[in-house]
């Protein structure tokens, strides 16, 4: 009898999965890794963090106003996600070694690190789509290896 | 055993090198130097024998108990590399002159790891960091000129005087402070081949100057017995002068018409591998979006399209400029294929495809011609200056054209005729084109040490994949020492000269400059503190140009051009 009053309890409580726009809101204000780790969670979570929104206010969300027509061009060259790992992320841990990865979120983008990362993505949509890959047997699409221009991109820096 | 070795080479090379360059060291005399050590750099006194013999007894103990391969023992990782070039004062010297450098000793870098000393080129700085630190830093990569360094000369055999004046005197003192009995180490001495290498390249180019090939011919192969003792940068470029000298010597030229698209692609990883050319890219469409605020119709004439990796950046520049992009139309110049395949009308298709992705208009011609003299401009069909406003675009183009007479002034005069709003040109910083053979040689000796420098940092982390790039861009560079060492005449299309030299030619060919301006000079800076081992390379600003080199050489300069006004 009692084990019954508990689950009936159970069935009344909040439970985040049925409350949506509430988890994207927790969703939005979370950095890269923790994101990563949210959608392990489950497919639900998978889904919505895959999100390219969510991903959008991630990069930009201290750039003010946020600049017309970046969408459509950045959608087109592969999506803000893809914008993230392959550009902003590494021209922000580069250009800022001396804060720590928390800080990365709290600090404004200047216009010249926007154009560049910007620039970079370009480059790095017309080397992968276009001429195929450098690298040879790199897989495009949502694999997060970036091709070989962007390669500097990737190697640890002499901090 | 190394001694036998180095015993054995500099026999050889005594006997070869009779007129070698002669540098002297001007230095104290020591009395009672053993004659056949000083031959090999080491201050032993006659009196010290008994003592260098324990030692050296010791060192072999050590060089048998570390290693298999009795060769690679010497850069393994586990070792500790020594200056062995006073055995018998070592400890001594060691405990009391670690605050004296002599000032012009060279700098001391062991190694512990074969990647490390390579980039431990001749150096002859009084760097006094080296004191602080552990003997395992390696650093101070420029290659001075050698006039008055130190030389292990291979023709004073009678010259009792001779050794050079290099004292051990950086930290690895503390190791011996620590327990005051010197440990069994293995001595190697990369830093004394480093310099014997270089002084016998410049033999051997004075050699092939003064038309004294038999001697050229055995300084040449001297070269590579003492490359193959050094490591990383030093022995590339080592390796590749050696072959281009013996190509001036033997006569067998390359031919420049090696496949375009194999050129190419080598461009290619020289792109992926290295900051140039995207510095050279990155500032270039900086000054030409600058130019082209306001215009609604753009036509940018491209001298070597190759790839077309500048444009991309370019259109999503122009994508996201305030007002709208323009209708942007290109003209891509580019060599003819060998298979008659139609690499450029290839190029334009994926640009447009790009183009088209983020909503620029955009519009391809491709101009296939063996040389830039042949074009005319009204073969381009540029639309007048009230329609488009057009840029012209060089990219290590115009320094060819210098191996034909007049082919230069003639492609100053049909820019003139395209009527350009602006005119990037990026060349690099050297003067290759010196008349005199020695010159040029050790001009581009110089230049291309500091470049494999570079990129030695460049490939520091390096992922599996990027072997290849660089193993790619140094064939790159190695084609270019040859063209410059080896070739004569029209085939020496690599004559690099510098910027000063480019300003005069531009200014009487009626040309103003026009500065580049902070927010090129911000990205480029940005862009280079991306790459590892940004903190090698430096942007600089030269009177409105910019320059990007690696410490403190400038490498390519990126310069801008308007037409001087009526």
């Amino acid at each position: 009898m009692a084990l019954a009053n508990v689950f009936e309890k159970r069935a009344n409580k909040f439970c985040i999965n049925d409350n949506m726009d509430v988890l994207i809101e927790i969703l939005k204000r979370l950095d890269d890794r923790s994101l990563g780790v949210a959608a392990c969670v489950c497919r639900l979570w998978c889904g919505l963090t895959r999100n390219d929104s969510l991903w959008e206010h991630l990069c930009f969300r201290h750039l003010s106003p946020p600049q017309e027509g970046v969408r459509t061009v950045v959608l087109a060259l592969g999506g803000y996600r893809r914008l993230y790992m392959v550009c902003v992320k590494p021209v922000l841990s580069r250009l800022r070694v001396g804060g720590a990865a928390a800080e990365l979120e709290r600090r404004v983008w200047t216009r010249h690190e926007v154009e560049l990362s910007l620039s970079l993505f370009c480059v790095d949509y017309y080397e992968r789509v276009l001429i195929g890959g450098g690298g040879g047997g790199r897989l495009g699409g949502d694999s997060a290896a970036p091709p070989s221009s962007l390669m500097f991109l990737c190697k640890a820096v002499n901090v | 055993m190394k001694r036998d070795r180095d015993r054995g080479k500099s026999e050889a090379a005594a006997a070869g090198t009779s007129a070698g360059k002669a540098k002297m060291w001007a230095e104290q005399a020591d009395a009672g130097m053993d004659e056949l050590f000083a031959v090999l750099g080491y201050k032993v006194k006659s009196s010290d024998m008994a003592d260098v013999a324990e030692k050296l007894e010791q060192l072999e103990m050590a060089m048998g108990t570390t290693a298999e391969d009795g060769v690679s023992v010497l850069s393994t990782a586990d070792t500790v590399h020594y200056n062995p070039s006073d055995l018998s004062g070592w400890v001594e010297s060691m405990l009391s002159e670690l605050s004296n450098f002599d000032m012009v000793s060279p700098q001391f870098g062991g190694g512990i790891s074969g990647e490390s000393s390579s980039s431990n080129l001749i150096s002859f700085s009084n760097d006094t960091q080296d004191r602080g630190f552990n003997f395992n830093f390696i650093y101070d990569d420029d290659l001075r000129a050698i006039p008055g360094g130190a030389i292990l000369s291979n023709n004073h055999k009678n010259d009792s005087d001779n050794g050079n004046n290099k004292r051990l005197k950086s930290s690895p003192g503390s190791e011996f402070l620590d327990n005051g009995v010197p440990r069994p180490v293995v001595l190697v001495d990369s830093q004394e081949a480093g310099v014997r290498l270089v002084h016998t390249l410049m033999a051997c180019a004075e050699a092939v100057q003064q038309d004294n090939l038999k001697l050229a011919d055995a300084l040449v192969k001297h070269v590579g017995v003492l490359a193959v003792s050094q490591v990383g940068a030093m022995r590339k470029v080592a390796t590749y002068f050696a072959e281009a000298l013996a190509r001036k010597i033997y006569k067998i030229y390359p031919h420049d018409s090696l496949e375009s698209s194999y050129s190419d692609v080598l461009q290619m990883h020289f792109y992926e591998t290295a900051p140039y050319l995207k510095f050279a890219h990155f500032t270039a469409n900086q000054a030409i979006l600058e130019a082209f605020a306001g215009a609604t119709r753009v036509h940018v004439i491209d001298f070597s399209l190759k790839q077309g990796m500048q444009w991309p950046a370019l259109l999503q520049a122009l994508a996201l400029r305030p007002g709208g992009p323009p209708s942007f139309r290109l003209t891509g110049i580019g060599p003819p294929q060998p298979d008659n395949s139609d690499a450029l009308q290839q190029v334009g298709l994926k640009l447009a495809q790009l183009a088209d992705t983020i909503g620029v208009e955009f519009e391809f011609r491709g101009f296939v011609t063996t040389s830039l003299a042949d074009l005319d401009a009204n073969m381009l069909e540029i639309k007048g200056s009230s329609v488009e406003t057009v840029a012209v675009n060089s990219v290590f183009e115009l320094h060819r054209l210098l191996a034909r007479p007049g082919a230069i002034d003639r492609v100053l005069n049909s820019i003139k005729s395209m009527n350009p709003k602006i005119v990037t040109i990026v060349e690099q910083e050297a003067n290759h084109n010196g008349d005199v053979f020695l010159d040029r040689f050790n001009e581009s000796l110089h230049y291309y040490s500091t470049v494999f420098d570079s990129l030695e940092s460049c490939s520091g982390l390096t992922q599996e994949a990027n072997d290849q790039d660089l193993v790619m861009t140094e064939v790159y560079l190695g084609r270019q020492i040859c063209n410059v060492v080896a070739c004569e005449g029209v085939e020496r299309v690599e004559r690099h000269e510098t910027l000063t030299q480019w300003r005069v030619r531009m200014d009487s060919a009626g040309f103003n400059p026009v500065h580049l301006g902070s927010n090129a000079f911000k990205q480029a800076s940005m862009l280079l503190a991306l790459f590892a081992g940004g903190d090698g390379y430096r942007v600089e600003e030269n009177d409105g140009c910019l320059m990007l080199g690696w410490h403190t050489r400038p490498l390519i300069a990126t310069s801008a051009w308007r037409l001087t006004p009526e």
